[in-house]
């Protein structure tokens, strides 16, 4: 029994691979897409309870990924992983209705805490 | 005092024409006189022989009346042989020399057409009754001619001898020749004379002409001449000393106002081009600045984009080193080697990580949210920020606002940061102890208005080598690890952005003060 599944999304594999190598230890079921239309058919096919995705990919960005998710499956949390943290976005990204935003690069420490956080606050 | 001498020269033609004039004038005038002269002369000769003849007639009237012709010609005689006379006839009216002190003459008959005749007797005229006189040339002098009728009279018809009768009117002549020699004697002393007192005259009028023309006309005129030719030179501070109160003096005045006049309209030409000349190099300068600044942006600002990309793409690899870092970190017992290692890993990935922040900082400068704030401000809460700092015990800060300083248009956060980086900056100038001064103040540069924040600090200066690559990314003098060279690249980012300008002033030894400028918002000034 996992204690969530977790869908990262990103374009950059040392990325996602350090995601999936971070949270699998620690009971989370961790799945992979390359980009936000993979992410988004991964989502359509199999429940997620958590997405972390990235903010600045090719063909369709993280704020997209995050509208298209709280449009249509309001359930499910998003953390924001940002490599180019403004303020700007950053609001954006809260404003749209994240739960949080990590600046890459992270420890693995502050990525479990922040997903850890985000489980919590799905069960209340 | 070059004079020119020749003819050619005003003074040459002035004497000359006055000279001439004088001469031709002169001659005139003195001919006329001694003309005049003369014949005041022979009119008192004429005078004086008309009253000789007359004596010579009432002399011999006693003679006549009474007949006795030895008596009259006797009394002829001894008239006759007096020193001037040169002979007195008596004609009857036939024209008969009846008496003569001349005796050889005595019988003569001379016709009308002699000379003693033509004075009354002319042709178809009815012979004039009255004395006339003539002048004669002799050989050496002249002669007076006087002749005189001797009219009828009561007397000469009453008396015995019967002679002449009643109705004739005129009853002969009486003739004398007086020679005129003392008289043209006199009159050819008193010619040369008078030619003599000419030509003193002349001389002296001439002596005093030229001294006068010299002195008034010929002397100012070279003088002023000679000063034209000077100022034509080029000398402009010749003056003309000429202090006479005439038309030369006004002219020398004249003359020194007008070459005052070219100086000065000179020198302001001079100056006009020195402005002008030091105006375009001021200009050229500008614009060479304004250009280096240019290529030093649009450096910097390539430089931004690239560091943003760089920035972007070594973030996720980084990630990477830093979680695989510590996956691996937890495999090794704490306080073994490998561990230790592996934090180095760790710590230097993070350190990369920062040297990014800083970069993307960099790059951000151009995302700002500007508002009106007040600069005091934002210095104040930067100051908040470090005055607690362990590091900033030593440091003495001295603080020095405009209270009235006018707001600009500018990020706030932004603004802290570029204030906190100098400080942080004229901290790490001096080893811990030393004096920061922070001034804002209002300055006018080029007809603008900025507002003008100075941070000087006692520390060691900046090299001249320096100041030229201080804003550039990744320049630093701090050792390593201390600093990411990008403090005042960011700093010059967003003080760039905001319209200011950020430069250092520095000596090395003594300190370093560095400027930032930022344009006061210009609704706020009208």
């Amino acid at each position: 029994m996992t204690k969530g599944k977790v869908l990262v999304i990103d374009d950059e594999d040392i990325v996602r691979t350090s995601c999936s190598r971070a949270l699998t230890p620690e009971g989370y079921e961790v799945k992979m897409a390359r980009n936000g239309f993979d992410g988004l058919r991964m989502i359509e096919e199999e429940e997620f309870d958590l997405v972390l995705t990235d903010l600045k990919m090719p063909d369709m960005d993280g704020i997209e990924v995050l509208g298209k998710i709280k449009e249509e499956w309001p359930g499910i949390e998003v953390i924001i992983i940002t490599g180019y943290q403004t303020v700007d976005t950053a609001v954006k990204a809260i404003k749209l209705g994240a739960f949080d935003y990590i600046e890459k690069p992270f420890t693995p420490d502050a990525l479990v805490s922040a997903v850890r956080n985000a489980f919590e606050q799905k069960k209340r | 005092m070059l004079v020119k001498k020749s003819l050619h020269s005003l003074t040459g033609k002035l004497i000359i024409t006055i000279g001439t004039l004088m001469i031709a004038g002169s001659l005139i005038f003195w001919y006329f006189l001694f003309r005049y002269q003369e014949n005041a002369l022979i009119e008192g000769s004429v005078k004086y022989g008309y009253s000789f003849v007359e004596y010579v007639r009432k002399s011999t009237r006693y003679g006549m009346l009474a007949y006795q012709k030895l008596i009259i010609q006797q009394t002829i005689e001894a008239i006759g042989s007096e020193e001037g006379v040169l002979n007195i006839r008596i004609f009857n009216r036939q024209g008969r020399i009846t008496y003569s002190s001349n005796k050889k003459d005595i019988g003569t008959i001379l016709d009308k057409t002699s000379p003693v005749c033509t004075g009354c007797h002319t042709e178809d005229e009815h012979p004039k009754d009255t004395k006339t006189w003539s002048i004669k040339k002799e050989k050496d002098y002249r002669v007076l001619n006087i002749v005189q009728p001797i009219y009828n009279e009561p007397a000469c018809y009453t008396s015995t001898c019967h002679f002449h009768p009643k109705d004739q009117k005129v009853l002969g002549l009486v003739e004398a020749n007086l020679s005129l020699a003392l008289l043209d004697k006199s009159i050819k002393q008193q010619g040369i004379a008078m030619i003599i007192y000419v030509l003193v005259f002349l001389f002296v009028i001439s002596v005093v002409l030229c001294t006068i023309l010299w002195k008034f006309v010929s002397t100012p005129v070279s003088l002023l001449a000679q000063g034209m030719e000077r100022v034509a030179a080029g000398d402009l501070d010749y003056q003309v000393t000429i202090n006479t109160r005439d038309e030369m003096g006004d002219l020398a005045k004249a003359f020194n106002a007008m070459t005052l006049d070219l100086k000065k309209a000179k020198d302001e030409l001079v100056e006009w081009g020195h402005t002008l000349e030091k105006k375009v190099m001021e200009k050229t300068e500008a614009m060479q600045k304004a250009q280096a600044q240019l290529i030093h942006s649009e450096k910097l600002a390539s430089l931004g984009r690239m560091a943003a990309g760089v920035a972007h793409e070594i973030n996720s690899p980084l990630t990477g080193i830093v979680t695989f870092g510590h996956l691996l970190r937890k495999k090794f017992p704490e306080g073994s080697e490998d561990r230790e290692d592996i934090d180095v890993i760790i710590d230097q990935a993070n350190r990369c990580s920062n040297i990014i922040k800083g970069l993307l900082g960099f790059a951000r400068a151009s995302a700002a949210e500007k508002t009106l704030i007040n600069v005091n401000d934002a210095l104040s809460s930067s100051l908040n920020i470090v005055r607690n700092k362990a590091d900033f015990f030593n440091i003495k800060l001295i603080i020095n606002f405009d209270e009235s300083l006018p707001p600009v248009k500018a990020d706030p956060s932004q603004l802290q940061q570029v204030f906190l980086n100098m400080i942080m900056n004229a901290a790490d100038a001096f080893d811990g102890k030393g004096t920061i001064t922070i001034t804002s103040r209002t300055i006018e540069d080029e007809g603008k208005e900025f507002v003008e924040i100075e941070f000087s600090d006692t520390g060691s200066g900046i090299r001249e080598e320096d100041i030229e690559k201080l804003f550039e990314p990744f320049f630093t003098t701090k050792p390593v690890g201390k600093g990411t060279g990008l403090g005042l690249a960011v700093s010059h980012g967003i003080i760039k952005e905001h319209g200011g300008s950020i430069f250092v002033k520095s000596k090395l030894g003594e300190g370093s003060s560095f400027f930032i400028r930022l344009p006061v918002y210009r609704e706020y000034k009208s």
